[in-house]
């Protein structure tokens, strides 16, 4: 075995550890269903995970990932046999497909995933936090039920409201928990602590604590991104795969899982596949910022150092809450979750609420630190007029981010009390206006999109010069412009509701307002068409993604004059043409430039460079799969296709198009799960990259990558205009001393 | 207000304000109960607001200039102020999504409420604004001692607003049919009053950290950034009450 290659073994373990997993998981389901099953989901899940531990274990080893994902095997196994008896003792009878124990099976292996790899952290310790959280704050309720004599025993053993806030003090406890809140604590109490912290942790254990510098939490956000956009992906190709041909296939009536049956798992699959997106482009989002601004700024720091790692560590608990939604019975709403239906929807929906609350804390917060940090943290020279673009971009997104974000909070915090302690706002039976909802709710989020493709818009324009070689085109107009679009952005909302009957009197001057978006939106297109004119291009994987994104956003900012007008909107309204142009407008507008933006700035983070081979597959395959995925929710959205529905009638004839989608799906995914391959692999084996790779003009690269802790060693100072890229002579930042830099 | 006043100046200042802010909730409260004109309980407030705001929580001092240093005391301030300012800018979206609520779901219209003790829970509140400006000032002139009285006092009458909303106005509401699951009056009540004593009930949580650091003697004339936070969050939430008493007392009739 010795002389055998590390992949070779690794595949040669793959195969053991995976058909031994495979007879192991038959076995179980016998035991648990008395009848001999070969295909079944508990058996792929278990021999596809024991596949992959041995095939970790047999190509490096019994290495730091293999350590975890043994023990998260082991976690998720104790936690299901946990749940399984506290489901006996408390219902009295063994059920297999418990939800508590799905989710005592999801929290110990998440936590025992941590714990392996690292031993003790700030991820294994927050967890811990969690859990111990959510169990005192559930049995604390659950107590007093049991003393005032209500009702104790819920579906999922515990009551509603014992969940509720079981969940909101398992977020306190988190943030208690992993220590990103002690500073605050020891201030209180009067205690001072050093300004900056020493690092105690080397590598990449140092993403796994609480760090201070804004480069490492901007990669914390942008890894768990990455993460949550895997995941949420995953649940489209689950939905996607059962609406590959008409009638239910395999998520059928009969099927038990997470306490829901098949057509109801497909509707929370479709919600959560919305949300969890939105999260994590929230995330992407704060992590492109949070790494970028400070450097393109001159800053050491963000204003805020550690209301910034809090602002991330809240995120965390967050995304575990709404899975933990997936998990306590679902629900059904969409991701808008529009009362009277999320009043009466299972309980997941009140996870979800909680966790939508807690992502969005940690947006506001976030955002209240771009701004802080913009305003006060610029280096000497630089004016309001020569900030480089993303910069205005990143505040538009923050100003948004900082005060509509609170009305979201509030509308689902409104329908969380309706169902807890029956106020009836949006109960019409009690005097309370459904309608009233919609608003508070798209007040936030309408302007959401723009706080997703504002950043990827200033993504365009801050690496479009550099690959073109030339000037920006109306730097003032696009600064400008990322603003007005926020600002127009605030009073657009109700173009949502034309149908949900609002006073009709609202419809006209919504309707004009949406449309008055396209002017700045137009003022970007033209600058990007006028500064490619000409330019001497160059197509490294960046550049591509920046041309996708134009191209792609155009679709999708095309497609949304049509749906903002009333007439037409009332026949469009909740068909899968409008799922084809909000996909086509945040894929534009935040997918294809955050990739873009991933392959410029990753030589800045590790200072070696992706793989350029791997990153043109991505590119080529992603781009036109994603054109047959759109074109044909739109096509068939024209047809009549109503979007959110698991299964559609045969005779539309829509089931060719339907599978074309799904296939289109799989391939995006594929070229995903190449980027995230990419992506880890080249951190440790990309071509060195310590210099300036792209010839850019902006201030981060003129020195050394990877940046060193509080980035630069001299401060500099602006001399120039940002993007006047072959004018001769013309300079924008000028280090106080000679910089230690490698000018390519 | 670029020059810093003297100590006198400082406290006749804040003593004028408090006499403008309760003339001013007398005429609201006159209004209301004589002539019911909403664009004038608007007005009122808005004035109010604006007292508040400037002579209070010192808004033009996010204009001050700070010393250029980035690891100074003074810029460090600078830089805390406008974070604090932007956070009650989001915050304030919170209660101005709750007073949309309660324009939409009752609008003319308002839950019938004890009217002696709605005004007595606001003139508790704008006298703890009073007292927690008294306290500032005289921090900013070294006077600790005066803080501390200034402060507790302002802690004294907090709580008991706290506890005249919660704990009194709460259940004579509860009494008279008025219950969170009532309706949409009785929902935006409990709400709108809720949130504000949640903010109340953290503010409190403020000024005894400040108390308290006091005591360990970690503030002084200079460098008080806590206290003057502490102080700003304070005069925030008596500025939410300030739209939020007419919204829920004087705005329209009676249910």
């Amino acid at each position: 075995m010795k002389n055998v290659s590390p992949v070779v073994r690794g595949w040669l373990f793959f195969a053991i550890g995976f058909i031994v997993a495979y007879s192991i998981g038959i076995g179980l389901v016998f035991v648990a269903s008395g009848s001999l099953v070969y295909s079944h989901l508990v058996t792929w899940i278990l021999a596809s995970f024991a596949g992959a531990t041995a095939y970790s274990w047999g190509a490096s080893g019994f290495s730091q990932l293999t350590k975890g994902l043994v023990w998260l095997g082991l976690g998720a196994l104790a936690g299901f046999a946990l749940g399984l008896v506290v489901e006996l003792v408390v219902q009295g009878s063994l059920n297999w497909v418990a939800p508590i124990a799905s989710l005592f099976a999801l929290l110990f292996g998440f936590t025992g995933f941590f714990l392996g790899v690292a031993g003790n952290n700030a991820v294994s310790k927050g967890l811990i936090s969690q859990i111990s959280g959510t169990l005192i704050g559930a049995i604390f309720v659950t107590v007093i039920r049991v003393l005032m004599g209500l009702e104790w025993k819920g579906p999922f053993i515990f009551t509603e409201p014992a969940w509720v806030l079981g969940a909101f003090f398992g977020v306190l406890f988190f943030l208690a928990g992993n220590g990103s809140v002690s500073d605050w604590f020891k201030w209180a109490r009067g205690i001072d602590t050093p300004e900056h912290h020493e690092e105690h942790y080397s590598g990449w254990e140092k993403y796994l604590n609480v760090s201070l510098d804004h480069k490492v939490i901007g990669v914390q956000y942008t890894i768990t991104a990455l993460l949550l956009i895997s995941i949420g992906g995953l649940f489209a190709l689950v939905f996607r795969t059962e609406l590959a041909a008409s009638q239910l296939q395999f998520l059928t009536t009969d099927m038990k899982l997470f306490g829901q049956n098949g057509p109801q798992l497909y509707n929370t699959f479709m919600s959560l596949h919305g949300m969890i997106m939105i999260v994590s482009i929230l995330l992407g989002v704060a992590g492109i910022m949070n790494y970028v601004v400070p450097l393109l700024l001159g800053a050491q720091d963000m204003a805020f150092p550690r209301l910034n790692a809090f602002s991330f560590w809240l995120a965390v608990p967050a995304a575990v809450l709404l899975l933990m939604s997936l998990i306590l019975g679902g629900f059904d709403t969409g991701w808008t979750g529009y009362p009277p239906l999320s009043a009466k929807a299972p309980l997941g929906i009140q996870m979800f609420f909680l966790g939508v609350f807690t992502a969005g804390w940690s947006s506001i917060l976030g955002a209240l630190n771009i701004i802080a940090t913009v305003i006060r943290m610029r280096s000497k020279g630089m004016i309001a007029m020569r900030m480089p673009i993303f910069v205005w971009a990143a505040v538009a997104t923050s100003i948004i981010s900082l005060t509509a974000t609170q009305l979201i909070g509030l509308s689902f915090q409104l329908v969380m009390f309706q169902r807890l302690f029956g106020m009836g706002f949006f109960d019409p039976a009690k005097g309370g206006n459904p309608v009233l909802f919609q608003h508070l709710f798209w007040f936030y989020s309408h302007p959401a999109v723009y706080v997703f493709v504002l950043p990827g818009l200033g993504v365009i324009s801050e690496l479009l010069p550099v690959f073109a070689r030339k000037p920006l085109f109306g730097y003032r107009w696009v600064a400008m412009s990322s603003l007005g679009i926020a600002l127009v952005g605030f009073v657009v909302w109700a173009h949502h509701m034309f149908t949900s009957g609002m006073n009709e009197y609202l419809r006209l001057p919504f309707m004009y307002s949406t449309l008055l978006v396209a002017i700045p939106t137009g003022v970007k297109f033209f600058s990007w068409v006028a500064t490619l004119w000409k330019g001497k291009i160059v197509f490294p994987t960046p550049m591509l993604f920046v041309l996708g994104a134009i191209v792609v956003f155009l679709l999708g900012g095309l497609t949304g004059p049509p749906n903002a007008t009333v007439s037409v909107d009332l026949h469009l309204h909740d068909t899968y043409f409008i799922v084809g142009h909000f996909h086509d407008t945040i894929f534009g507008g935040f997918v294809f430039p955050f990739f873009a933006a991933l392959y410029y700035w990753f030589p800045k983070a590790t200072g070696r460079r992706m793989n350029e081979t791997l990153g043109k597959i991505h590119f080529w395959l992603m781009t036109p799969s994603f054109f047959i995925l759109t074109f044909g929710m739109m096509r068939i959205g024209l047809l009549g296709m109503r979007r959110r529905i698991a299964d559609y009638d045969p005779g539309l004839g829509f089931d060719a198009t339907h599978l074309v989608l799904t296939i289109a799906g799989y391939l995006i995914g594929l070229s995903v799960l190449i980027f995230i391959y990419n992506f880890f692999n080249s951190i440790k084996n990309g071509d060195k990259a310590e210099g300036n790779v792209w010839n850019s003009r902006s201030p981060e690269w003129q020195v050394p990558s990877p940046m060193p802790m509080h980035n630069y060693d001299q401060p500099f100072e602006v001399v120039g205009e940002p993007y006047d890229y072959g004018l001769p002579g013309s300079q924008y930042v000028e280090f106080a001393a000679p910089a230690k830099s490698k000018h390519n | 207000m670029s020059h810093r006043l003297d100590k006198f100046s400082a406290f006749r200042q804040g003593l004028v304000i408090f006499v403008y802010l309760a003339v001013l909730t007398a005429l609201e409260y006159f209004v209301a109960v004589t002539f019911k004109a909403v664009s004038i309980l608007v007005v009122v407030a808005v004035i109010k607001v604006a007292l508040v705001m400037y002579y209070y929580m010192h808004i033009y001092k996010l204009n001050e200039e700070s010393d250029a240093e980035p690891h100074s005391y003074s810029f460090k301030t600078g830089t805390n102020r406008l974070g604090l300012w932007l956070f009650l800018l989001s915050d304030s979206f919170v209660f101005a999504g709750l007073l949309t609520a309660r324009v939409n779901l009752l609008g003319l219209t308002r839950p019938h409420l004890n009217q002696i003790l709605g005004l007595a829970v606001t003139a508790v509140l704008l006298s703890s604004s009073f007292f927690m400006n008294r306290g500032e000032t005289a921090m900013v002139h070294g006077d600790k001692k005066g803080f501390i009285r200034n402060t507790i006092i302002t802690f004294v009458l907090g709580l008991g607003f706290l506890l005249g909303v919660v704990a009194v106005e709460w259940p004579l509401a509860a009494e008279e049919g008025l219950t969170a699951g009532s309706g949409a009056a009785g929902a935006v009540f409990y709400m709108m009053t809720g949130m504000h004593a949640f903010h109340v009930f953290t503010g409190l949580i403020l000024l005894l950290v400040v108390l308290y650091k006091t005591r360990k003697d970690k503030y002084s004339a200079e460098k008080h950034w806590g206290v003057e936070a502490a102080a700003v969050y304070w005069h925030f939430v008596d500025l939410v009450w300030i739209i939020f008493y007419p919204a829920l007392y004087l705005i329209g009739t009676a249910l």
